[in-house]
């Protein structure tokens, strides 16, 4: 039987890479949930820029407002699953948007996707949506039984 | 030159600044880009909510002011789910410098996006020089 010396530092050799991958896996999970959503097979999709949401509950109806400035109509996903509303869609970019004598590029292009749920049940059939001055409009009305309803109450 | 909440845009000598809206008033900086065509500069501004009647371009010797109302947010008193919109009114100044015909700036609105299109004065524009 041979003595053999124990080096502390022997064993931590492989740490670093190992820490290091779990680091890096860590990071990739992560960093592909913040920037996107699921797909409708359950990959996610990256997004490549957030527009701003405004929803507004009134007595009969949600209003979802969604800031799409030069998206064509024919470029915009409007899905209700249940009560989730989803808004998916691209901005593309024109000819003369790729051209080399760019100057200054702070407008987002690229596919977005945003989810939301619903604090109640609307109508599914009722859902009406218009687009106007870069700004998208969904309408959704309340279902009948998530509508506030007044009861009297008879007193005896 | 440059001055605080201004960006320096040079290009062969000349400076054309554009200035970001100041943060104290209640105004949005467009968010723009600039491309450069061989006989005109197009701007493009994002000004969603805004409309044809709200927008306003002028131009003051060599600066071109945008502005932008935005009609009617939700100013009910309703409960709002969500409030990621902030823009009352959008700004933003260009500063043009020599070489651009500005009075003949021509202006669109569609979609939410505001393109300006500014021609190049005729001794600016790009000319081939044939060899012979």
């Amino acid at each position: 039987m041979t003595l053999i010396r124990w080096k502390p530092t022997h064993e931590l050799a492989h740490w670093p890479s190992d820490l290091w991958n779990m680091q890096r896996e860590i990071n990739r999970v992560s960093d592909s949930f913040m920037q996107g959503g699921t797909q409708d097979d359950g990959s996610l999709a990256l997004s490549m820029w957030t527009p701003a949401v405004d929803i507004v509950e009134r007595e009969n109806e949600y209003e979802v407002k969604v800031e799409l400035p030069g998206v064509s109509k024919d470029d915009v996903k409007i899905t209700l699953e249940s009560n989730v509303l989803t808004i998916r869609g691209e901005k593309k970019q024109e000819r003369e948007e790729k051209g080399e004598n760019t100057h200054r590029v702070e407008r987002s292009y690229g596919s977005f996707q945003r989810s939301f749920t619903l604090p109640t049940i609307v109508k599914r059939d009722k859902i009406d949506a218009c687009y106007s001055d870069g700004v998208l409009a969904i309408i959704l009305p309340k279902a009948e039984e998530a509508k506030p309803k007044q009861i009297e109450v008879k007193v005896k | 030159m440059a001055k605080k909440n201004e960006v320096a845009l040079i290009r062969r000598g000349e400076t054309a600044l554009v200035r970001r809206a100041d943060p104290k008033e209640e105004l949005i900086t467009a968010v723009c880009d600039i491309f450069e065509m061989p006989d005109a500069f197009v701007v493009k501004l994002d000004m969603p909510g805004s409309s044809k009647e709200g927008v306003s371009v002028t131009v003051e010797s060599d600066i071109l002011t945008v502005r932008g109302m935005v009609k009617s947010l939700h100013r009910e008193t309703v409960s709002m789910l969500m409030r990621e919109i902030v823009a009352l009114s959008y700004y933003r100044v260009f500063n043009l410098g020599k070489g651009l015909n500005a009075d003949r700036t021509q202006a669109e609105f569609e979609d939410g996006v505001l393109t300006l299109t500014i021609p190049k004065a005729d001794n600016y524009k790009e000319r081939r020089i044939s060899i012979s």
